[in-house]
């Protein structure tokens, strides 16, 4: 009865399955998540036509959008602004992370100074740090900028400390059998040991980093895609806001493609899980 | 020796961060304006005046039974999809890449959504909560159940288990460790959905006590809201930290 080969994923297959289910498979593979979407799509569709007001996002509608709201300068500017933003507070949070990162999983003395503020900030919502933010920056996008930096610098401090602990003692043994000088322990060991750490960091990072952006956007009214979104769905263009939420799906997943296909290929010792 | 020595080492070098951190909070905010930044003591007084007259407890309670519906409809549901879209390849094939798109939103980007849709109230902040908890127990559920050696599953088979059985007996078993990670994600997730869900879509709970607190540039009651906040975040980091450790054991070894 249990004829499952070996190497079958357990539950995926069931025992005993008949020949050319293989291939069967393999077709369902594509054809599967076409009719989900198919039936998703109509499903929205009808509902909402039937049962919603008009004002609601419709899935045909926000298609038919789309062209008309790439090509509007409002939708592009406040894209702009959002993109550059969690872009350069990335940027920022990156450098910084791993610089007080490093610091802390090498030097135990800063690492017990600073880590309950580290834990703390990093185990707390971050967003609320947002209404005080606004009061210290005003309505600015400066204090975008601030919670951007804030939000995505934590998690990349947290995981490039916990490479720097984990680090291989037996890689500083050699440098010191070699008289390395200490600059270079940091810049040719400590650093790129921790490179997948921060890898995982951004990863989180940059959902954090939007998250972060929209929010001081809905609460200070900055231009931007969150802006964008909130005022028109409350002037009632909901496939219009439908079109920047997708922007964002697409920013996140691109960026973090690109930060895992970048990192792999300028950092060759990396192997990768 | 050395250990109890290193131990002491290591709680000095917390307490002087922390008495360090205190200290610097007390200088600053004697040197600010007082709607930038207020001593740590008038914080504390402030947190006092907040508790006694009500209005931080009552935020708790509004917060609280959000976050707590919420993150227990996530969880609930989370295993079960979990499970299901890893028994059922067909579930997995059709609506994967529409979770795992749907993931990739900024949950905050669809309150405005929600807002227009359901209005102001107790269930559109939860289904806030739940959008920003159900994912990752959702995928690690799935995970975990997905890595069920089949040798377990085939030795439970050929003692002529039931799949009722099997299912109670080893898969769920198996899977509990893998469904306390998503349950810690869970946690953390869930209160960041509350705070944004409390900005903007109620007038309770800790995140409407911020916004007001920032009209009012009361500093110091932002200062005492963020502090109890922390407090919180860290208390539930700590428990699911112990949760996901405890069921760790669970976990067979390689």
């Amino acid at each position: 009865m249990s004829a499952t080969a070996p190497g079958h994923a357990g539950l995926r297959q069931t025992p005993a399955a008949p020949a050319g289910k293989a291939s069967r498979g393999r077709r369902s593979a594509l054809l599967a998540p076409v009719t989900a979407g198919v039936i998703i799509v109509l499903g929205w569709q009808l509902a909402a036509s039937a049962f919603a007001p008009s004002y609601i996002a419709r899935p045909l509608q926000t298609l038919r959008e789309f062209p008309a709201v790439l090509g509007d300068g409002q939708f592009l500017s406040a894209t702009a602004s959002t993109l550059l933003a969690v872009l350069e507070g990335l940027v920022i949070a990156v450098l910084a992370g791993t610089a007080i990162g490093l610091v802390m999983g090498r030097m135990r003395g800063i690492d017990r100074l600073l880590r309950l503020y580290v834990d703390s900030f990093y185990a707390m919502p971050l967003v609320a740090l947002v209404p005080l933010l606004t009061v210290w920056f005003g309505y600015t996008p400066a204090a975008r900028l601030a919670v951007v930096v804030i939000e995505a610098a934590l998690p990349i401090v947290y995981s490039v400390a916990e490479g720097g602990r984990h680090l291989d003692s037996s890689y500083i043994d050699v440098t010191r059998a070699y008289r390395a000088p200490w600059w270079r322990v940091w810049t040719g060991v400590a650093l790129p040991a921790s490179m997948p750490y921060l890898l995982g960091g951004i990863d989180l990072a940059v959902g954090r980093a939007l998250i972060g952006a929209v929010v001081v956007e809905f609460i200070a009214g900055l231009n931007g895609l969150g802006y964008y979104i909130l005022f028109h769905v409350r002037s009632f263009q909901q496939d219009k806001a439908m079109v920047a939420v997708c922007v964002l799906v697409v920013f996140a997943l691109v960026l973090r493609r690109a930060v895992g296909a970048a990192v792999r290929r300028g950092l060759p010792w990396y192997q990768g899980t | 020796m050395p250990l109890s020595d290193w131990r002491w080492r290591a709680a000095a070098g917390y307490a002087v961060g922390l008495i360090g951190g205190a200290i610097a909070w007390q200088i600053v905010g004697w040197h600010s304006a007082s709607y930038v930044f207020v001593p740590l003591t008038t914080t504390l007084d402030r947190l006092g005046q907040l508790i006694s007259d009500g209005s931080l407890p009552r935020a708790l309670a509004a917060s609280f039974s959000v976050y707590g519906v919420g993150v227990v409809l996530a969880i609930v549901s989370g295993a079960v999809g979990g499970l299901a879209f890893a028994r059922r390849a067909i579930l997995r094939q059709a609506l994967e890449p529409y979770l795992i798109a749907l993931y990739a939103v900024p949950m905050v980007a669809l309150i405005p959504f929600l807002l227009a849709l359901i209005g102001y109230g107790f269930w559109p902040k939860v289904i806030v909560v739940w959008l920003f908890a159900v994912f990752p127990v959702h995928f690690s559920t799935q995970r975990g159940a997905e890595s069920t050696p089949p040798e377990l599953i085939d030795v439970a088979r050929s003692f002529r288990s039931s799949e009722r059985a099997t299912w109670w007996h080893v898969v769920i078993p198996y899977t509990l460790p893998f469904l306390m990670t998503g349950v810690r994600q869970a946690l953390a997730r869930g209160l960041v959905g509350m705070i944004a869900a409390e900005f903007f879509l109620s007038a309770a709970g800790l995140g409407s006590l911020l916004i007001t607190q920032s009209e009012q540039f009361d500093t110091a009651g932002m200062l005492a809201t963020t502090l109890v906040i922390t407090l919180i975040g860290v208390g539930l980091m700590a428990i699911g930290r112990y949760i996901e450790a405890r069921f760790a054991r669970w976990r067979v070894q390689p």
